[in-house]
C-alpha cells in the first residue's frame, strides 16, 4: 500500500465525452495502426534516410579511414583528407564548454533546489527552462558581438576567433540545460533522505553531500552528457566565432594552450561551410566529407544515448561511507552555501545579460512596424517575410510533425513489449539528438539535388520534422505511460479492442502532453539555421509567401540573423540582426508560454526541456 | 502499483497485439506513407516562375538590386550566396538554379564536372579584387606591396608588418574559403598558372567566406590583411587598399587592364538565357541596369571597352 501511496496525484484528464448512440464509436477503428504505425515508419524512415545519405556517400568514393582519423592535413585538391585537425577542434571545444559550465551549472542546480526557497526557486527555475530554449544563432551572435572581442583582449591575440572563443559560446548555450536537468534530478530525490540527514544533525553541505547527490547523481550526469551532445552537434554559433582554418593541430604542450585563444576547425563548422556544395554528390571529396559526418553522428549518437539511458538511473549505487572531519564544520558548510548561491548568479547574470542586450540593441523589434513591413535592401525596412516564412516553415512543419510523432508516442507507450519500447525509444532520442546540419545536408542531396526541387520551403519544413517528432513522440509516450492503471483497466474490462482503446482512451486522455511536446519541439525548430541554409531559405528577393512548391524559396528568421551577423560592421545591419533575435527568442517564448499554460492547465508539473 | 500498471500494459499488448494484424497495419502504415511522399513530389512538379540565381556575394548586390527593380514588373527572382562563385556554379550544373552568378570566369574543370550542362556566361561588368590593409598599417608606412611580398604574406613567410616597411605589429591573414572567386583571382596574381601551396600553418591565419565577413573582420583585426572586392571598402576609411607593384586600384588603372588584379562579373545560365532570366540579364545589360555596377564600386561594361 505504502508504494500507492508514492504515486504522483494525476491531474484528471481532460473529460471524455459520453459517447451518444449512433455517433460510431462501435466501429473497430482500423484506422488507428495504420497512423501509429506510419509514426514510427517515420522515425525509421529518418534514421535509414540519414544512413542511407552517410554510406552511399561513402560508398560513392573509396574514404581511406586510417588518414581520416589520424592525418591532419585536408586539401582537398591534392585528395588529402586528414580529420584529425576537426576531431581536435570539436574535442577541445566540447571539453572547454564543459570545463566552464559544468561546475557552475551543478552548483547552481544545488542551489536552486537545496538553498533557495521554492517561491523564489520556481520562477528562477522556469527563466533557466526558457534560456534552455534560446535559439543557438543568438548565442552566435552574442558570441560574434561580446564574446570574440573578449577573447581578442583576454589572450592579447588580433580578432579573436579562435577555440576558446567557441568553448565559451557552447559553455554559455549548454548552462541553462545542464541546470534544467540536474534541478530535475535533485528536486526528485525523496524529501524523507534530507529529513533523515538533518535529524542527524548534519549541516546542510553535509545533506546535499551524503543524501542528496548521491540519488542525483545519473541524472545530473545525464544533464551533462545531454548537453556535451548539443555542443558537439552546434555548428552555426561556432561557425560564427571559430575562424575555421584547417589543419591546426598543436605539436607540444605548450602549443595546446597557445592555440586556444587561435583558429581552428571543427567537424561541424566544416560540414556548414561551402565543401559540402563544392564536393558534388559522389567521389572521394563527397565520400570524405561523409565519412566527417559519420564520425560526428556517432559521437554525438553515444552521448545521447548515454545520457538518455542514465537518467532511468535503474541502479543506484550505495552511497560511500564517508569519514568527514569535524575540523571546521560550520565555517565550511558556510563557505559552500556562499560558492553555490554565488554559482547560482552566473546563469542568472547570463539570464538578465542577455535581456539586456537583446532589448537595448533590438530594440527596434518593440516597434511593431518593423514586424509588419517588409524588408528593404540587405539590411533596411522590416522583417515581415522572414517571420512569415518562419511561421510557413512552422505550420507546415506543425501539420507533418503531428500525427507522425503523436502515431510513434503510441506505438511506444502502448504496444511495444518493455524491450521493443526501450529500443524504439533509443531510436526516437537518436533522431531528436542527430546535429541537424546533418539534417540539413541529407535534405539537401535528398531534395535540393536528386529530387531537383532547388531550394524550396516545402524541403525546408520536411528537414526539421525530425526535429520535432522526437519531441512529440517521447512526450506522448511519457504521459501514456503515466495513465493510471485503472482506465486501462477499465477500458480492457469493457471489452474494447486494442485500436477501439487507443481512440477512445488514449488519444483523449493523451493529447494534451502532445500539443504540449509539439510547442516544445517547434520552439526548438525554430530557431533553428543549419538546416535552412542549405535548402530553404535565399539572400534577397523570396516573396513573402511562396508561389509554388519546387523553387519556391523563402525568407526565415535565423537564416536572416546568420547572413546579417556576418556584417556586423554596419550599422543598420546589426541594428537589424538584434531586432530580428528579438523576435525570434519572443516567437519562441511564446510557443513555450503555451507550452507551460498546456502543461500546468493539464498535467502535473513536470519536466519539457531537455 | 507499478507492478500492477506494468502488467496491465502486457495484458493490454498481448490484446491487442495479433500478429496478422500487426504486419496488415504495417503494410497499410508504409503504404500511407509513401503515397504521402509521391503526392508531395507529384505536386511539386507543378513548379513556378520565379527565376533563382545563387553565387558570389561580389554580384550579389547588383542582382539583388536589379531584382527588385524587376520585382514591380511582375518578375520573381531570389538571391541565394551560399557556397560563393564556385557554389553557384555546381548548383546550376545540378539544375537547381537557373542563374550563377560569378566572380571567376568558368574554368574547363568546370565544364568537365558537369558535361550535360551547356554553360553560357555573360559578363555584366567586372570589378578590382584589392589586397586591403587597415588604415593603420598603411599609415605606418605600407605604402605599396610587391608581388613577392604579397605571396609572402599570404604563405606566413612574412609576419610582422615592419618586416615590409610597416609598424611594428603581426599580420593577421584573412583568406578567402575555397570555391570564392576572390580567391582564385589572388591566386592567379601571385602564381599565375601554377598551383597555389597549402595554407599556411601560422597561428595569424584564419578563413572568412562572403564579402561582408570578410570586411567584418578585417575591421574588427588588428594588423589584418585579406583579399577582398575593392567596392566592398568604399564608404570605409579604415580600411585601404594597397597598390600593388606600384599600380593603385584606380577606375583608370582597371579599365586600362594594368590594374594586375581585375576580374569579370559573370551571370551564368545552362544554355542561351531565355524567358525571365532572360528578361533579368537584358535589364542588367541595359543602360539602367549598367548604372547599378557604379553604385556598388564595379565597372561597367562600357567602362571596360565591351
Amino acid at each position: 500500500m505504502g508504494l500507492t501511496l508514492e504515486r504522483p496525484t494525476q491531474a484528471p484528464g481532460p473529460a471524455v465525452p459520453r459517447p451518444s448512440p449512433g455517433s460510431g464509436r462501435g466501429s473497430r477503428a482500423r484506422w488507428v495502426w495504420g497512423w501509429a504505425y506510419s509514426g514510427i515508419l517515420s522515425v525509421l524512415l529518418t534514421l535509414t534516410v540519414l544512413l542511407g545519405y552517410l554510406v552511399t556517400g561513402i560508398a560513392s568514393g573509396t574514404v581511406d579511414w586510417t588518414a581520416l582519423l589520424t592525418s591532419s592535413t585536408w586539401s582537398p585538391g591534392n585528395l588529402a583528407f586528414g580529420g584529425l585537425a576537426m576531431i581536435y577542434g570539436s574535442a577541445v571545444v566540447c571539453v572547454l564548454a564543459l570545463v566552464l559550465a559544468v561546475p557552475v551549472g551543478w552548483a547552481a542546480a544545488v542551489a536552486l533546489s537545496e538553498y533557495l526557497p521554492p517561491r523564489l526557486a520556481k520562477p528562477l527555475r522556469l527563466s533557466i527552462e526558457l534560456l534552455a530554449a534560446v535559439p543557438s544563432i543568438v548565442y552566435g551572435l552574442i558570441g560574434i558581438m561580446v564574446i570574440r572581442p573578449f577573447v581578442a583582449d583576454l589572450g592579447d591575440v588580433p580578432g579573436g576567433d579562435s577555440l576558446l572563443a567557441a568553448g565559451i559560446v557552447l559553455a554559455v548555450m549548454i548552462m541553462p540545460t545542464i541546470v534544467a536537468v540536474s534541478v530535475d534530478a535533485l528536486a526528485a530525490v525523496p524529501g524523507r533522505y534530507r529529513e533523515a540527514a538533518y535529524s542527524l544533525g548534519l549541516t546542510r553541505r553535509e545533506v546535499v553531500r551524503s543524501a542528496v547527490l548521491p540519488q542525483a547523481r545519473t541524472g545530473m550526469r545525464a544533464g551533462v552528457l545531454l548537453g556535451l551532445a548539443r555542443a558537439l552537434g552546434e555548428a552555426i554559433a561556432v561557425f560564427m566565432v571559430i575562424g575555421r582554418a584547417d589543419d591546426r593541430l598543436p605539436e607540444s604542450l605548450g602549443d595546446v594552450f597557445s592555440f586556444l585563444v587561435r583558429p581552428g576547425q571543427t567537424l561541424t563548422t566544416k560540414l556548414a561551410g561551402p565543401e559540402p556544395m563544392l564536393a558534388g554528390t559522389s567521389g572521394p571529396y563527397f565520400a570524405a566529407l561523409c565519412g566527417l559526418g559519420v564520425i560526428l553522428l556517432a559521437l554525438v549518437a553515444v552521448a545521447t544515448v548515454w545520457g538518455t539511458r542514465g537518467s532511468t538511473g535503474r541502479a543506484v549505487r550505495a552511497p560511500r561511507a564517508r569519514r568527514s572531519s569535524a575540523w571546521l564544520r560550520t565555517p565550511k558548510d558556510r563557505l559552500t552555501t556562499f560558492a553555490r548561491l554565488g554559482a547560482l548568479l552566473l546563469p542568472g547574470a547570463l539570464l538578465v545579460g542577455m535581456l539586456g542586450i537583446l532589448l537595448a540593441r533590438g530594440g527596434a523589434a518593440l516597434n511593431p512596424v518593423f514586424w509588419f513591413t517588409a524588408s528593404e535592401g540587405a539590411a533596411g525596412g522590416g522583417i515581415r517575410d522572414q517571420i512569415l516564412g518562419t511561421l510557413l516553415l512552422l505550420a507546415t512543419t506543425a501539420l507533418i510533425a503531428l500525427p507522425l510523432g503523436y502515431g510513434a508516442g503510441v506505438v511506444i507507450g502502448t504496444r511495444a513489449s518493455a524491450k521493443a519500447s526501450r529500443v524504439l525509444e533509443t531510436l526516437t532520442v537518436a533522431v531528436g539528438g542527430t546535429p541537424t546540419i546533418l539534417l540539413g545536408l541529407a535534405g539537401y542531396v535528398l531534395f535540393c539535388t536528386t529530387m531537383g526541387w532547388g531550394r524550396s520551403w516545402l524541403a525546408g519544413a520536411v528537414v526539421l520534422v525530425p526535429v520535432v517528432i522526437p519531441v512529440v513522440a517521447l512526450t506522448t509516450a511519457g504521459r501514456i505511460r503515466g495513465m493510471p492503471a485503472e482506465i486501462t483497466e477499465a477500458a480492457l474490462a469493457l471489452g474494447l479492442t486494442g485500436s477501439q482503446y487507443v481512440r477512445s482512451v488514449v488519444i483523449p486522455y493523451t493529447w494534451p502532453a502532445t500539443l504540449t511536446g509539439l510547442l516544445l519541439g517547434l520552439a526548438r525548430a525554430a530557431g533553428e539555421t543549419a538546416p535552412l541554409i542549405f535548402t530553404a531559405t535565399v539572400f534577397f528577393g523570396a516573396p513573402a509567401l511562396p508561389t509554388g512548391i519546387v523553387n519556391a524559396p523563402v525568407q526565415a528568421l535565423p537564416t536572416h540573423i546568420f547572413t546579417l551577423s556576418q556584417d556586423s560592421g554596419a550599422p543598420e545591419a546589426i541594428a537589424q540582426a538584434w531586432g530580428s533575435a528579438l523576435v525570434l527568442v519572443l516567437i519562441t517564448a511564446g510557443l513555450l508560454s503555451l507550452a507551460v499554460l498546456l502543461r500546468n492547465r493539464f498535467e502535473g508539473a513536470r519536466r519539457w526541456t531537455t | 502499483m507499478s507492478f500492477l500498471s506494468a502488467e496491465t500494459r502486457k495484458r493490454a499488448a498481448r490484446l491487442t497485439g495479433r500478429r496478422v494484424r500487426r504486419s496488415a497495419s504495417v503494410a497499410s502504415a508504409s503504404l500511407l506513407l509513401s503515397a504521402a511522399l509521391t503526392g508531395c513530389a507529384g505536386s511539386a512538379k507543378a513548379g513556378s516562375d520565379a527565376v533563382q540565381a545563387s553565387g558570389s556575394t561580389t554580384v550579389a548586390p547588383v542582382a539583388s538590386d536589379a531584382a527588385e527593380a524587376l520585382k514591380a514588373k511582375g518578375l520573381n527572382i531570389t538571391v541565394a550566396t551560399q557556397g560563393g562563385s564556385a557554389g553557384g556554379i555546381s548548383q546550376l550544373g545540378t539544375g537547381q538554379i537557373d542563374i550563377a552568378l560569378s566572380s571567376k570566369p568558368l574554368s574547363e574543370k568546370d565544364r568537365k564536372a558537369y558535361p550535360d550542362t551547356d554553360f553560357v556566361p555573360t559578363q555584366i561588368g567586372a570589378d578590382a579584387v584589392g589586397v586591403i590593409i587597415t588604415k593603420e598599417v598603411a599609415d605606418g608606412g605600407v605604402k605599396g606591396l610587391s608581388k613577392a611580398q604579397v605571396a609572402g604574406l599570404f604563405e606566413g613567410r612574412i609576419t610582422n608588418w615592419k618586416e615590409v616597411g610597416g609598424p611594428d605589429l603581426p599580420v593577421f591573414v584573412y583568406d578567402k574559403e575555397p570555391g570564392r572567386g576572390t580567391r582564385e583571382v589572388l591566386d592567379k596574381f601571385i602564381y599565375g598558372k601554377g598551383e597555389a601551396p597549402a595554407p599556411p600553418k601560422s597561428a595569424n591565419y584564419a578563413i572568412v567566406g562572403g564579402n561582408l565577413e570578410t570586411r567584418n573582420k578585417l575591421k574588427s583585426t588588428r594588423g589584418s590583411i585579406a583579399p577582398l572586392s575593392t567596392g566592398f571598402i568604399e564608404g570605409h576609411p579604415d580600411l585601404v587598399a594597397v597598390p600593388l607593384d606600384g599600380v593603385a586600384p584606380t577606375l583608370a588603372n582597371v579599365a586600362s587592364g594594368k590594374y594586375p588584379m581585375t576580374r569579370p562579373l559573370f551571370m551564368i545560365t545552362n544554355g542561351k538565357p531565355k524567358g525571365a532570366a532572360k528578361q533579368y540579364i537584358d535589364y542588367v545589360l541595359s543602360p539602367e541596369g549598367q548604372k547599378l555596377l557604379p553604385e556598388h564600386g564595379y565597372l561597367t561594361r562600357e567602362q571596360m571597352g565591351l
